[in-house]
């Protein structure tokens, strides 16, 4: 019989050599180059089979597993499957909602592709159809990637019906057709919002926004009328109450703040003395 | 309650609360329950959902594990041992034999429940979470389940040997578990026999799928009340007639 000493040493020696092998596999492999990985996954209803009534383990688990798939940066497709999998989770779980959240997250700020976020959050629209967040996440990403402002506008109206929608969704409502160039409705808008407004932040966004398209609109025309005013006299006027007096017209409105706006009588421009550079992309 | 069963009922959770198996199987639901603090970690979003959902799977599980391996050795060990013969040589029937010997069981699967819940909402309480009447109501449901896990286990126990009885039970708990997709299947059938054997086997088989409602306490989803006391009395009938099973197998069999 082989003495209590010789096994121990053998389970030592045994083990050394297998730290020895680990290391030498190692050398073999790089762990940290690219690689491509292959996912295969199956439909989020046989997966809701598969789980045997562990359904929201099942998607917890993919979830999570997910997020830790997309911050490994040396995986070069994993994007591929990158819908299939959110759609799996959100099938097994359509009440879930930070994988609708999350995964139009890394959709637009990872693999860019801001359609498929938009895909995913409508279908988070659909399955929890009193969620304001999914439609609020899809305005964003439509005004701040796609640009597209009428689409964005859109979004931020069905968030902003929706239950317990926070007040900034009518504000970034406002802000978006302001952007998508209608600023008579967006001057009724943020009237309504500046009359309505229960915060500092909220009277004071609706009256910036207000000077703004206030001066987006009569600082062009009084740009004309001080452009006639010289094509007749060939000199600028000394002032805008000169302006007014000569009759070019009736009355030289004043900004949103009730001052008046700013004259150069030397080059002849109008300016306000605040702006708002919004829509500068 | 007549003396003998209440005797054997007795024993039979005595008997169970002894063996070693249970202690290790609550032990690891405990642990898998509570190390769902951890898996909560690498989420992102909402950790209590993800804390909950692990925590009721590990105690889901383990409950399981536990009305099986307890339910399939029960009788089987008794005719074994030849325990049994000194019990029905006395004035017990086998049917109160049965009988007293689910309800031990029974007491068992709610003692090991019990503490596993109790534990389970000291945890999420620990964890900011409060009081959800309907992780509650889903134990309730669960413990429903279990009963009719641990009559399908002593059926089996009541005439085969304790590896086909766990083989016999775990093929009827996953089965039970995807009940709601048979319907579906099943409507690809076209040959009018097929459907209303399949039709008959539908009412059979144990439909477990139904005491699940983990998934939707856990999203906020109200179970309605009459789906509730449906499956309460399904679970009972259900009980009811394993038992009836059993009990028409055993007074059958001959002890040599």
């Amino acid at each position: 019989m082989i003495r209590g000493r010789w096994l121990a040493l053998a389970a030592i020696g045994s083990l050394l050599l297998a730290s020895g092998m680990q290391g030498r596999y190692d050398s073999t492999v790089n762990y940290f180059g690219d690689r491509n990985a292959f996912v295969s996954l199956p439909s989020g209803r046989t997966l809701q089979v598969l789980s045997f009534g562990y359904r929201n383990l099942a998607a917890d688990l993919l979830f999570i597993w997910s997020i830790q798939f997309y911050s490994t940066y040396n995986i070069t497709n994993r994007f591929d499957f990158l819908e299939r999998i959110y759609d799996a989770v959100t099938d097994i779980t359509p009440r879930y909602r930070e994988p609708y959240l999350i995964g139009a997250l890394i959709m637009v700020l990872e693999a860019k592709d801001v359609p498929m976020a938009l895909r995913l959050l409508e279908k988070g629209s659909r399955a929890i159809p009193d969620e304001w967040l999914f439609d609020n996440d899809a305005g964003y990403y439509c005004y701040k990637y796609l640009k597209d402002y009428k689409r964005a506008e859109r979004y931020y109206n069905l968030a902003a019906a929706k239950p317990g929608a926070p007040n900034f969704l009518k504000r970034m409502k406002a802000h978006l057709v302001y952007m998508s160039d209608d600023p008579q409705t967006a001057y009724r808008m943020w009237l309504d919002l500046y009359r309505s407004a229960r915060s500092v932040l909220e009277k004071d966004s609706a009256r910036n926004h207000l000077y703004q398209i206030r001066a987006e609109n009569d600082l062009p025309q009084l740009q004309a009328k001080i452009a006639e005013f010289r094509q007749r006299f060939k000199r600028y006027p000394a002032s805008l109450a000169e302006l007014a007096g000569s009759g070019f017209v009736r009355a030289v409105p004043p900004d949103f703040y009730g001052k008046e706006y700013l004259y150069d009588p030397l080059l002849g421009t109008v300016s306000a003395a605040r702006t708002f550079r919004w829509k500068q992309r | 309650m007549k003396p003998s069963i209440k005797g054997i009922a007795i024993n039979t959770f005595r008997e169970s609360a002894r063996n070693k198996m249970f202690y290790l199987l609550v032990f690891f639901g405990i642990l898998f329950a509570l190390s769902s603090k951890l898996v909560s970690f690498l989420t992102l979003g909402d950790a209590m959902k993800v804390l909950k959902d692990t925590g009721l799977a590990a105690i889901n599980f383990f409950c399981v594990l536990i009305a099986i391996f307890t339910g399939i050795n029960l009788v089987y060990k008794e005719i074994e041992k030849r325990t049994a013969f000194n019990i029905l040589s006395k004035p017990v029937s086998r049917d109160e034999f049965i009988i007293g010997k689910f309800l031990g069981l029974a007491l068992t699967m709610l003692t090991a429940l019990g503490a596993m819940a109790v534990i389970f909402f000291a945890f999420i309480a620990l964890s900011g979470g409060g009081f959800d009447p309907g992780i509650a109501l889903y134990f309730l449901m669960l413990f429903l389940e279990l009963l009719v896990i641990v009559a399908i286990s002593l059926l089996f126990s009541s005439f085969t040997t304790p590896i086909l009885s766990f083989i016999f039970t775990v093929s009827l708990y996953l089965i039970g578990q995807i009940m709601w997709t048979y319907n579906e299947f099943r409507s690809y059938i076209t040959v009018p026999l097929w459907r209303k054997l399949t039709q008959a086997l539908y009412y059979l088989l144990p439909n477990l799928s139904k005491f699940n409602i983990k998934n939707d306490v856990v999203m906020g989803v109200a179970a309605h009340p009459w789906t509730i006391l449906f499956s309460v009395l399904y679970a009972l009938a259900y009980v009811l007639a394993l038992l009836a099973l059993t009990i028409l197998i055993f007074r059958r069999r001959e002890f040599q």
